[in-house]
Order: structure tokens, then C-alpha cells, then sequence
């Protein structure tokens, strides 16, 4: 779960990363008077989780206070896929002579958390190509010894840093891992760290994303995880335990699990059709869960026609039997179901199954694909 | 005979007496593997599956009285990580978690402990080892394979059930199915697995069923190249455009760029392994 960059630097400042000095608005008169206190010039964020924020003005730069009213309602008028700007953070802005990349960044494959500090300011740790033009030192870390002074060291002198600016940078990367382990995170990154004239480091850009599967333990989250990003379905989603993703086609798709998941779109987009909806119920779901999840695809208007995929290894077929049942007999929109229902106790779903007159069924994923397009062909003919 | 698993192993389970650990603990029994117990912190001295199968308060009782040398977890995903240290700090020889979703922090603690043991882990997020005949170690469908020779390992547990159910439609048997999970962090690799099947007398043909995300199928390819002489035949999902609108679902496994697609497909394919569009075509690319 990635945090907003208000919500990333309050947990940095608050751990005793410096930061330069910012507060959140929520219109463009607050932008004014904020603006007047923190001292011009100021930048002005807008605050979202999509990507092209600088690209589309989100991004700043105030001089002084006769545009600013002006310019915060531009960006308060931006919209980023489909999502509006709420917030702008408005900050202090500096004049530096020099910006590097320092992240605390987790390695898949090696199993460790890694020190990475680099000259590539400005890039990002998607953006691979521009950590491999400019200098850039990894160091592994051993999560059960923590993050020690000679690896920093071993970093910087790597990078030829200035010994004057040693301590500081110590400090900040001792902070920023502190605030990797304590929160959970899968990634801490200050990008860039500034330099400024006076020699000072800043925190200029920083990013936080929180292991979403750590969040049990993680309360203090629970409000920045953003339910108005979540359509219905989603919401449902989630109170269910289950996956949901809506697209554009006409077809839904209940499955148990990513594998298949993929198998089956790729069998739909092989025959030029596009899912509305795929709901991945994972292994060993509720017959409650499974209930909901066909309940959705019932409701939803886009939905013609509903593949159910299932080879049960955790997932009882007989449980996710109850729970078809459970949701076909609640009166709702009737759809042709193309189900293959196989794997542990499959013969005693399909013992359940049998009577019920809206379901036909398949024996593997190509058959079953193949059929409820033929059937979504024949109705827009 | 078979890779990570055989007739020496003696199975118990980690959550024996919850919903999926009880169920799946009396599915293995039934199709013959050898389980001799299991553990439930606070229901030590009962016994499960009508009182065939003890039931322990700790790993280190349970291995104590059964000689038990392979665990399979079923634990909620927030006690996980430490049943995984449990078993390897009593020395269990394979871990096997089938329980995914663990705190990425709590694997990187997992793995280091690994390093320093003769532990393997399989998973998290693993549908367990199946060594058709001999033991199911996990929740594979029973009945679902036939005993072979080809060797089968897959990051997805579905897309595994789909491959060996399709080689036994065509009458082909498996030696041993590793489901080694599609968590961002999981112990056996598909390195390990390929050296551990190039090493067995009984397996003559490898499958490799990879997904998105991450780059394992391409160190996979690097390690074909330089030390696997038995046929290897691929099957990746997630390499055609249809990955694009699937997007959301890689929302764990990493960063994707859509400019990396087919890589995986090229990588594999230039080192001689056979690749398979669809699932079907696996049997046909089977030296008979």
C-alpha cells in the first residue's frame, strides 16, 4: 500500500528525518495563508497516488502571494485517472547545489532489505536504466543485525561523499531504516536529498509503501488506506476476503486463484473477448465468500454471461457447491453459468450442482471459455 | 524416485486441528502418504482424524515421539513465520508452509534462519510436494496423478493441478509436483528444484510452469543453459498482452513494465526449452 507523500513525511519527520517545512490545505485560501507563514517561495503538491503528477501541473513553484489563490485552484482542478486532487501540500522551497537518491529498498531475491544510495536524484527505483547510468551502491542488509555505521560509511565513501556531510547522512539512513522495520514498510525512498547552500541535507520527495499483508499489525494505517479509491464490488471485495477487478467486456469470471486467473483470461483473449470482472476467491474460500462472489457478478449490469473456474486443491468444491447455491436461490438477475468445477471433492459439488437448470458444464478451461463465448457470440448476433 | 519427498518421509502438520489443517491432514492420510501427527499449541494429548493422528503442543514433542522429517503449515498467515522457525529450529528437513500472505519482513527473518539450518521451505503460498504413489505432501487434489517420470514445477498451485491433470489425460505420469508459491519471497527456487530433478535417477523430462512478475524464469533459462541435460519444456503465463489489463494482480509481486513481456517466453526458448502456448500442447511436446 503506498502512502500519500503528506502521510510518508509526517512518519520521516517524526522519526527526526529534516524535512522542509510543509502543511496540508484543503483549498486554495488555506494554500494562502499557509503559504504566508511557512515564507515564499513555496512549492505547491497535489497530493494523489497516480503517476504524471509533475506532467499534468501538479507541481508548483509560488514566488509570491498574487498567483498563488490562482495557481492552487488549477491544481485543485486537476484530475489524475479519474481521481480528484482533495489535498495540496504546501512546502518551503529551496535553492541546492546538489541532489542523490537514498532508499532503504526490498530485495525479492536475496530475501534482504538493501541500502541504496545513488547520484541518480530525480530518478525513481522503477526506473531502472537511470540507476545504471549514474553511480549507484547497494548494500545488503541483515535484517537480524540491522542496518550498521560501517555499511553507511562503506556507501558513502563508495559514492565520494564529503566527509562533512557524513554525520547527517548517517543519521538519516540509521532514521529511515528505523522506519522500514517499525511500520512494515517494503520500501522507504528520499528522492532527492538535497544539499542546500548552507550545507544542510533535506528531504526534499519521499515514498512509503506499507506491506499490505503486514496491516493486522499496522493500525495506525487503517485511516490512510483510502476507501474512496473502491468501487462496490471492491468494497465487497474486501469485506469477502476475495479479489475483485473490474474491466470491459461482458463475461465474468469467478476462479481460485492467480494461475488460474490467468489461464482463463488468456483463453477469453485469445478468442477476442474481454472479461468484465475477475474475482479470485483463493484457495480454501467460505461457501459465504463464494456466495457473495456470484452475487456480484448477478448484480452487475455489465455482466452477460459468468465462467466459474474452479480446480480445488485448499477450495472444497463441495463448499464452493453451497455457496452457488446459496446466492442462485436469492432471486436475482437470472445469467448463463459455464462452470468446471474439479479438484478435492469435486464429485460431491457436482452431485450438488446437477439439478440446478442456469448452469452448464465443462470439463477443462478451453471447453469451458470456448462455450460461454460461442453463447455471448450467438446473443449479439 | 522422487525429489524433496519419498517413502523415508513421515508427514505432520503445523494447524492439525483447524478447519483446512484437519481436512487436509485426513485427505493425506486417506491417499496413503505417511503422516504420523501433528500440533496445536494448547491441544497437545488429543488426537484427530478419529484417533488416528496425535495431536502436540510443539514441533519439538511431535518430532520427539513420531521421528516426523516433513511439516506441512496450515497456520493463519500472522503465526506462520513463526511455526516456519519452529520447524527449523527442531531440525525439520523440509518445511512445507501451504499458507501464503506472511509480512514480507517476517520472510526476510524466515530466510536467514534458513541459511543457517539443513532446512528447505517450500511457499509459502505452496500447494505442497506430490509424489504420485507415494505422498501427497500438501493439498493436491488426490487422485490427480498418475506415477511418471516427468518432473513438474510451478509457481502457481492452480496452474499446477492443470498441467499434471492434462499430462495424465494423455496417459503421462509424474514423478514428483513442487508447487514452490507465488509469494514475492519464497524459499525453494526454481533453481534448486531444476538441480534437484537433473540429480533424479526417475525423473527424464522437466516442466516449468512460470507467471509474472519478478525474473525466476530467467535465471531459470541462465541455469538451463549451463547445467541441465534433461528436456525441459515451459509453459508461462502472463506473457501476452492479455498481462496488460491484468495489471492489478501484480500488485505484490512487483513492479511490471509492460515492455518486459515475452521476455521470459525469448529467455527460455534461446536455451533450447520448449515452449507450450497452451496447456494443451504440453503432452504434445513430450518425448513419448
Amino acid at each position: 500500500m503506498k502512502l500519500q507523500e503528506y502521510q510518508s513525511k509526517s512518519l520521516l519527520r517524526k522519526a527526526g528525518i529534516p524535512l522542509p517545512p510543509s502543511t496540508l490545505a484543503t483549498n486554495a485560501v488555506q494554500v494562502k495563508r499557509i503559504a504566508a507563514e511557512i515564507g515564499y517561495p513555496v512549492v505547491l503538491k497535489a497530493q494523489t497516488l497516480e503517476p504524471g503528477r509533475g506532467r499534468a501541473g501538479g507541481v508548483r513553484i509560488v514566488q509570491d502571494e498574487h498567483q498563488v489563490e490562482n495557481i492552487a485552484n488549477q491544481i485543485f482542478k486537476l484530475i489524475l485517472n479519474q481521481h480528484p486532487i482533495q489535498f495540496i501540500l504546501v512546502e518551503k522551497a529551496f535553492t541546492f547545489s546538489k541532489e542523490f537518491y537514498l532508499a532503504i529498498i526490498s530485495d525479492l531475491n536475496q530475501s534482504t532489505p538493501l541500502l541504496r544510495l545513488s547520484e541518480a536524484g530525480g530518478a525513481t527505483f522503477l526506473e531502472p536504466e537511470s540507476f545504471r547510468n549514474a553511480r549507484t551502491i547497494d548494500r545488503k542488509i541483515d535484517i537480524n543485525a540491522g542496518l550498521k555505521d560501517f555499511q553507511i560509511r562503506e556507501v558513502m565513501t563508495g559514492l565520494g561523499i564529503e566527509p562533512s556531510l557524513w554525520k547527517q547522512l548517517q543519521l538519516i539512513a540509521h532514521k529511515a531504516y528505523e522506519v522500514y522495520r517499525k511500520f512494515d514498510a517494503t520500501l522507504v525512498e528520499i528522492n532527492s536529498m538535497v544539499v542546500t547552500l548552507q550545507n544542510q541535507l533535506f528531504a526534499l520527495d519521499t515514498r512509503i509503501s506499507i506491506d499490505s499483508q503486514s496491516l493486522y499489525r499496522q493500525e495506525s494505517f487503517s485511516d490512510a488506506f483510502d476507501p474512496s479509491y473502491f468501487g462496490w464490488e471492491e468494497r465487497q471485495a474486501l469485506k469477502y476476503d476475495v479479489d475483485y477487478h473490474g474491466f470491459a467486456g461482458e463475461i465474468g469470471c469467478m476462479v481460485n486463484g492467480m494461475g488460474l486467473a490467468y489461464l482463463t483470461i488468456e483463453e477469453l483473449i485469445a478468442l477476442n473477448v474481454m472479461p468484465a470482472a475477475m474475482i479470485d476467491i483463493h484457495g480454501g474460500a467460505t461457501s459465504t465468500s463464494i456466495a457473495s462472489s456470484l452475487e456480484m457478478l448477478l448484480i452487475s449490469p455489465r455482466v452477460k454471461a459468468i465462467i466459474i473456474n474452479i480446480f480445488g486443491g485448499m477450495t472444497r468444491c463441495d463448499e464452493v457447491a453451497d455457496g452457488l447455491l446459496q446466492a442462485l436461490s436469492e432471486g436475482l438477475p437470472k445469467k448463463p453459468i459455464f462452470i468446471r468445477l474439479e479438484g478435492t471433492n469435486g464429485d460431491t459439488g457436482l452431485d450438488l450442482l446437477h439439478k440446478n437448470e442456469n448452469l452448464s458444464f465443462f470439463g477443462t478451461t478451453e471447453a469451458l471459455v470456448n462455450a460461454a463465448v460461442g453463447w455471448l457470440r450467438g446473443e449479439e448476433q | 524416485m522422487s525429489i524433496l519427498i519419498g517413502t523415508e518421509s513421515r508427514i505432520m502438520v503445523q494447524g492439525i486441528t483447524g478447519r483446512r489443517g484437519r481436512f487436509h491432514a485426513s485427505q493425506m492420510f486417506n491417499s496413503g502418504s505417511q503422516i504420523v501427527g501433528g500440533t496445536s499449541p494448547g491441544k497437545g494429548g488429543e488426537w484427530c482424524y478419529d484417533g488416528r493422528l496425535p495431536v502436540f503442543d510443539t514441533v519439538k514433542d511431535c518430532v520427539e515421539a513420531t521421528s516426523a522429517n516433513v511439516s506441512v503449515i496450515f497456520v493463519p498467515p500472522h503465526s506462520t513465520a513463526d511455526a516456519i522457525l519452529e520447524s527449523i529450529d527442531c531440525g525439520v528437513k523440509i518445511i512445507i508452509s501451504i499458507t501464503g500472505s506472511i509480512p514480507l519482513q517476517d520472510m526476510m527473518v524466515v530466510n536467514s534462519a534458513l541459511q543457517s539450518s539443513n532446512s528447505i521451505l517450500v511457499g509459502p503460498n505452496s500447494p505442497g510436494v506430490l509424489v504420485p504413489g507415494i505422498a501427497n505432501a500438501g493439498i493436491f487434489p488426490n487422485e490427480i496423478a498418475i506415477p511418471g517420470n516427468v518432473g513438474v514445477v510451478s509457481r502457481s498451485g492452480t496452474l499446477c493441478y492443470e498441467v499434471i491433470d492434462t499430462l495424465k489425460q494423455s496417459g503421462l505420469g509424474v514423478s514428483t509436483a513442487v508447487g514452490i508459491g507465488d509469494d514475492p519471497i519464497i524459499g525453494i527456487d526454481f533453481l534448486s528444484c531444476l538441480e534437484l530433478f537433473e540429480a533424479d535417477p526417475h525423473t527424464d523430462q522437466i516442466v516449468l510452469v512460470g507467471g509474472p512478475g519478478g525474473d525466476s524464469e530467467i535465471r531459470a533459462a541462465t541455469m538451463i543453459m549451463e547445467s541441465v541435460t534433461k528436456p525441459v519444456i515451459a509453459y508461462v503465463v502472463g506473457e501476452n498482452l492479455a498481462t496488460s489489463i491484468l495489471r492489478p494482480f501484480f500488485s505484490r509481486s512487483g513492479s511490471l513494465s509492460l515492455d518486459s513481456l515475452g521476455k521470459k517466453t525469448s529467455a527460455l526458448k534461446d536455451v533450447g526449452v520448449l515452449m507450450a502456448n497452451k496447456l494443451s500442447e504440453i503432452p504434445l511436446l513430450i518425448k513419448r
